[in-house]
């Protein structure tokens, strides 16, 4: 879909019309047609994106969502910054190069930094956005963060959206805060679609839009990744787990606003 | 017991070094004596060299009580003679309750020799001086050579004969013939600028102020070497004579004054224990003790960012402010045990190594996301002893295994270890299994050791799929 086409799309709202007023937005789209179809395109390529782990043990499949997501940037040269704490690490395992080089990542072009708190992390992950040096920054915070609030989320988001960069925020185990993010998403893996001989097949999630800035409403929808092209196809929803109910938890934000 | 030292007071009493203190206090009762403590001795002795280096770079120890400073070509700054920095020195070390005995020679032994035998020439020091043993210095005594000058006045020759090479060596050096230079505490730096202050400074801003002045003298300097620092270090000299150095490493050789300042700023926000000014430095010192060649670069006109100086200087700064081995690249590890076939470094260190790994395009990734070093220990339920899991249980939940793909073989690497070539010792072999849980969760579960190897081998987690 092209620009000129997400700009004669009906705005769902006066949100929308605010949103695209702002600035013209880069948008990176997700590369499944129905996904990008009801994002209008994608998501912003300058903006704040949360991922959410929809379970406590889905940390891993926001934080493989989030870094594919970066994969998708244009630009193939550009690095990314890997930023977390100690305590990602100690949890969620190390980032492995060659598990990386098979989902099409070029693990010479990660930068890792690992802090040794949380704040430590905000503000290296503030400054990889500032610096332009990296297309994508990422974020990956396990578990509540007292942190990660309004303002900081809100400090991010002018930052991604000065230099352009693109960021990501990876919470795993963590339920979902009010933030200034531009989209904030629920991951989850999904049963993949098993390969002759009853093997797991490709990489699968489960994405649930929980909110968007612009006021695109929430959906589902189930995602494969295809590291040949690297883009996401959209995946046959089998298997008993519904697109509608793959909610665990309910947005308190997304609450009010329904209210 | 006996007297290791005497300040002046106590040897205006007759007291000397060597002497019993049982002697000492017979005639002295009331004599103030403390336990000898050669460990703070030198820690005095490296304090003071630390504030002599706001005379010369390049200074030695002497244990147990001297010091050698070279200051070839740095007398100029305090008036234009040595002697003049001598007595700068000398009233430096007043300050603070020390006396010293200060000698200029042309060579560190002469030096040495004149300042510890108290005289002005060479000639008349005594032939102690030497360093010779009790033997040798009876013999001279007996000739009748009281003074280096007596031994300067005749052939050499005969002299080395008599008494061994090392003898005429050491005379050489004491005659200002030979200079064997010293062997600074800390190597010269290729650059080193300094900035002195009438009053001293005692705020940060100051501080920095004067490290960003520091900084562009130094990157004029190393513009004309068509070089580039890749470590710059600062002395802060403190007016009560303390010495507080900071030191920052930069990935890439730079000469970016501006990049200076920000790296030292953020350094000096992250010191654990922050600078005590005190009542002010008096001195600042900037010196570049590594650096490397450096190309000019002509800046483009396009407003393109340059990206590769870019992320240097975001490494740097990370690196910086949380220890270079926190900011890591990734780099290619020779084995094919899956932990160490990749391995981080400090991406201050180097470039990453390019990688190999071409993903198959008809193949899901047989290699995790995330891996776990350790591996994770896990409960595993198989139907058979050989086979792959059914069930496993991984920090208090149940999985049901779904689909599964192995084992995919990875034999231990038997040559690390003693007696592994012969059977059964090479250590166990891996047996890995990829699987997916009944939610559509991805794992890499192995069995570490096969039973037809014995014992019971146990099960591990060794990494998550996306």
């Amino acid at each position: 879909m092209n620009i000129k086409a997400i700009l004669s799309a009906p705005p769902s709202n006066r949100m929308w019309q605010q949103y695209q007023s702002e600035k013209p937005q880069r948008l990176l789209p997700v590369g499944a047609p129905l996904v990008d179809q009801r994002l209008h395109g994608g998501i912003a390529q300058d903006g704040l994106h949360e991922f959410f782990g929809a379970d406590h043990s889905d940390g891993t499949a926001a934080g493989a969502f989030a870094m594919l997501m970066a994969l998708r940037l244009p630009d193939a040269e550009t690095h990314i910054l890997w930023v977390s704490g100690d305590k990602e690490r100690q949890v969620s395992g190390r980032l492995h190069a060659a598990g990386l080089a098979q989902m099409g990542a070029d693990p010479a072009r990660l930068v890792l930094v690992q802090a040794a708190d949380m704040r430590d992390a905000l503000r290296a992950a503030a400054d990889g956005i500032r610096s332009k040096a990296a297309g994508a920054v990422i974020l990956e915070v396990q578990g509540h963060a007292r942190l990660i609030d309004l303002t900081s989320t809100r400090r991010l988001v002018l930052a991604a959206r000065e230099a352009g960069v693109l960021a990501l925020l990876v919470r795993g185990d963590a339920a979902p805060m009010p933030s200034a993010a531009t989209t904030r998403w629920q991951v989850r893996s999904a049963p993949s679609l098993p390969l002759p001989g009853n093997v797991p097949g490709f990489a699968t999630f489960d994405i649930n839009l929980l909110r968007h800035r612009a006021g695109i409403a929430p959906f589902a929808a189930r995602v494969t990744w295809d590291h040949g092209d690297r883009i996401f196809h959209d995946a046959p929803l089998s298997g008993g787990l519904s697109a509608g109910s793959a909610g665990g938890k309910t947005d308190p934000e997304l609450r009010r606003q329904s209210a | 017991m006996r007297l290791v030292a005497c300040d002046m007071a106590a040897l205006g009493l007759g007291m000397t070094p060597g002497m019993a203190l049982a002697d000492a206090r017979a005639r002295v009762p009331d004599l103030a004596v403390f336990d000898h403590d050669p460990q703070a001795d030198r820690q005095l002795l490296e304090w003071i060299a630390d504030g002599c280096e706001r005379y010369t770079p390049s200074c030695a120890l002497d244990p147990p009580q001297g010091l050698i400073l070279d200051i070839s070509g740095c007398a100029h700054i305090f008036g234009g003679t040595e002697a003049a920095l001598a007595r700068d020195l000398k009233m430096w070390l007043r300050r603070h309750g020390l006396t010293a005995r200060i000698a200029l020679g042309a060579t560190p032994d002469s030096a040495r020799a004149k300042a510890r035998f108290g005289v002005r020439v060479i000639n008349a020091l005594p032939v102690h001086a030497l360093d010779c043993d009790a033997k040798v210095h009876a013999a001279l005594q007996r000739a009748g050579l009281k003074t280096v000058g007596d031994l300067a006045a005749r052939p050499r020759a005969a002299f080395a004969a008599r008494f061994g090479k090392d003898y005429g060596r050491t005379l050489a050096r004491l005659l200002e013939e030979e200079d064997p230079r010293i062997t600074p505490r800390r190597a010269a730096p290729v650059i080193q600028v300094a900035l002195n202050f009438a009053e001293p400074v005692a705020r940060t801003q100051d501080v920095m102020a004067a490290i960003t002045h520091l900084a562009q003298q130094s990157a004029i300097l190393l513009q004309e070497r068509g070089e580039g620092g890749r470590r710059f270090e600062i002395s802060l000299f403190r007016s009560d004579g303390h010495v507080a150095r900071l030191a920052v490493d930069t990935g890439t050789p730079t000469r970016d004054a501006a990049l200076l300042d920000r790296l030292f700023g953020e350094r000096i926000d992250t010191l654990s224990d922050p600078l005590d000014p005190g009542f002010g430095y008096d001195m600042i010192h900037m010196a570049v003790p590594c650096s490397e060649h450096l190309a000019l670069v002509q800046a483009g006109l396009e407003s393109k960012v340059n990206v590769k100086a870019e992320k240097a200087a975001l490494i740097d700064r990370l690196s910086v402010r949380l220890g270079p081995e926190r900011v890591r690249h990734f780099h290619m590890g020779n084995s094919h045990i899956p932990e160490r076939a990749t391995f981080e470094r400090p991406a201050q260190a180097g470039p990453p190594s390019a990688f190999r790994i071409t993903p198959q395009m008809q193949e899901p990734q047989m290699r995790p996301f995330r891996l776990f070093d350790p591996p994770q220990p896990v409960e595993v339920t198989a139907l058979l002893p050989d086979g792959p899991p059914r069930q496993f249980r991984w920090r208090r939940h149940v999985h049901l295994v779904h689909f599964v793909e192995g084992p995919e073989r990875i034999a231990a690497e038997w040559w690390r270890r003693p007696a592994g070539h012969e059977p059964g010792k090479g250590g166990p072999t891996r047996d890995y299994y990829r699987v997916e849980d009944s939610e559509g969760r991805r794992f890499w579960l192995f069995r570490h050791g096969l039973y037809a190897e014995g014992g019971d081998p146990r099960w591990y987690l060794h990494g998550l799929f996306a």
